[in-house]
């Protein structure tokens, strides 16, 4: 039996680059840290806040994500919204993901037959 | 604004650079209470929520960490196996030469030769700290600045020879071909320049009767046992012939030395006349004290040369 440690680590090894997918998809429409976590979380990208909060901002200093400070409300929000370099990155992204998945997926139907 | 969300940015932004400390408190306080409000919307008390939401954020240095994208290693694995390789290498030989040049000193210039042991010792050790302190200072300091050491790339001639093959290195061979000069040394240095008693007459520690064959025969086996490490060095390991050879050169150069001792024919008489617990039965002491010592050195030798013969064998 493998045990639960092991398990976790491989999971938490095969999200983690998934996160930066999700947050760069789900910020073609603009939104603030909070409501972005409960987003990713209802889509089944669940994340810690901690990581995801500095992982925006890294995002936005790569130049993926721009920002934008909302005042309008009753308190002040940084809304992020992916780039046209973001945008670009996501495409290589999305293109890897699917290799991986087609990939698996031939190497699955290989080794059943 | 509550205090312990103060408190909690407050220890956040304390170790992010200062440029763009402003803007990630008002974001980081947006969030902090943006979770609450979906905690107290759920209808738990503010107090609690505030507790948890903190609690979820986690470790606030750490959390400051992920913002200022800094290491929480010390020494990371860009830099670990050159760090590594350099402390071995340098631990391996300075604090030695600084531990003997200390008990040196000590000995000769100090003119206290009693302190030199316990002085070399602390002079090593403090040498020995001293290099693991400050080399890893300097990684460290590498490591936060993320400099490049452009060192060589690895490569496959880097590759040492396979240890396997070579169980006995040079250095084991230098050193007891080394040991073994100087005990061959040992007898003529023992006659010729021999201890001088109290009232100026030399005495040499072994018999001089035994010139006229035994130590002749002693000094014989300890040149053949040179030659067997040059032997044992040149086919790389132990092999059974080896085994059986340095067994019986073992034997050749116990047998008759325990067998002198134990008849009193190897000290020198007149000697053992000047000290009163040789003369005592001292010697027969001293005979049965060597006898066991050379007994165990004779087989440990014998079972160390069997294994190694062995787990090449095998």
């Amino acid at each position: 039996m493998v045990s639960d440690e092991v398990l976790r680590t491989h999971l938490q090894e095969l999200r983690r680059g998934t996160v930066v997918v999700a947050s760069l998809v789900a910020l073609r429409r603009p939104d603030y840290g909070y409501a972005l976590l409960q987003r990713l979380g209802e889509h089944g990208f669940p994340v810690d806040a901690n990581t995801l909060y500095p992982l925006l901002r890294r995002l936005e200093e790569q130049g993926l994500l721009t920002s934008e400070w909302n005042t309008e409300e009753s308190r002040p929000r940084k809304f992020y919204r992916t780039s046209a370099d973001g945008e670009v990155v996501l495409d290589r992204l999305l293109d890897d993901l699917t290799a991986v998945q087609t990939s698996v997926a031939g190497l699955i139907e290989g080794v059943d037959r | 604004m509550s205090s312990l969300t103060d408190r909690y940015v407050t220890a956040t932004l304390r170790t992010v650079p200062a440029p763009r400390r402003a803007e990630i408190a008002s974001e980081l306080r947006a969030s902090i209470a943006d979770m609450i409000d979906g905690r107290t919307g759920a209808g738990q008390d503010a107090d609690t929520a505030e507790r948890e939401v903190l609690t979820e954020l986690g470790n606030p240095d750490q959390l400051a960490a992920r913002y200022a994208d800094r290491r929480l290693q010390l020494i990371g694995p860009r830099y670990y196996l050159v760090w590594w390789r350099l402390l071995r290498t340098l631990l391996t030989f300075i604090p030695a030469i600084v531990g003997v040049a200390t008990g040196v000193v000590k000995a000769t210039v100090d003119g206290e030769p009693g302190a030199a042991i316990g002085a070399g010792v602390v002079g090593a050790m403090q040498t020995a700290v001293q290099i693991a302190f400050w080399l890893t200072l300097v990684f460290a300091v590498l490591e936060r600045t993320n400099t490049p050491l452009n060192l060589p790339e690895w490569s496959v001639d880097q590759l040492p020879e396979a240890p396997n093959e070579r169980q006995v290195p040079l250095g084991d061979t230098c050193a007891s071909i080394v040991f073994l000069l100087f005990a061959i040394a040992f007898f003529p240095w023992q006659h010729f320049q021999p201890w001088i008693s109290g009232d100026g007459s030399r005495l040499p520690m072994i018999d001089p009767a035994l010139w006229s064959f035994w130590l002749p025969v002693l000094l014989a086996v300890l040149v053949a046992d040179i030659c067997l490490e040059v032997a044992k060095y040149r086919s790389g390991r132990w092999t059974w012939p080896l085994v059986a050879v340095r067994t019986v050169l073992d034997l050749a150069f116990a047998v008759p030395l325990t067998w002198l001792l134990l008849t009193d024919r190897l000290l020198n008489p007149e000697l053992v006349q000047r000290f009163e617990w040789l003369r005592e039965g001292g010697t027969q002491d001293l005979a049965r004290a060597t006898v066991l010592l050379t007994a165990v050195i004779v087989v440990l030798s014998f079972i160390d040369s069997a294994v190694k013969a062995r787990r090449h064998a095998a």
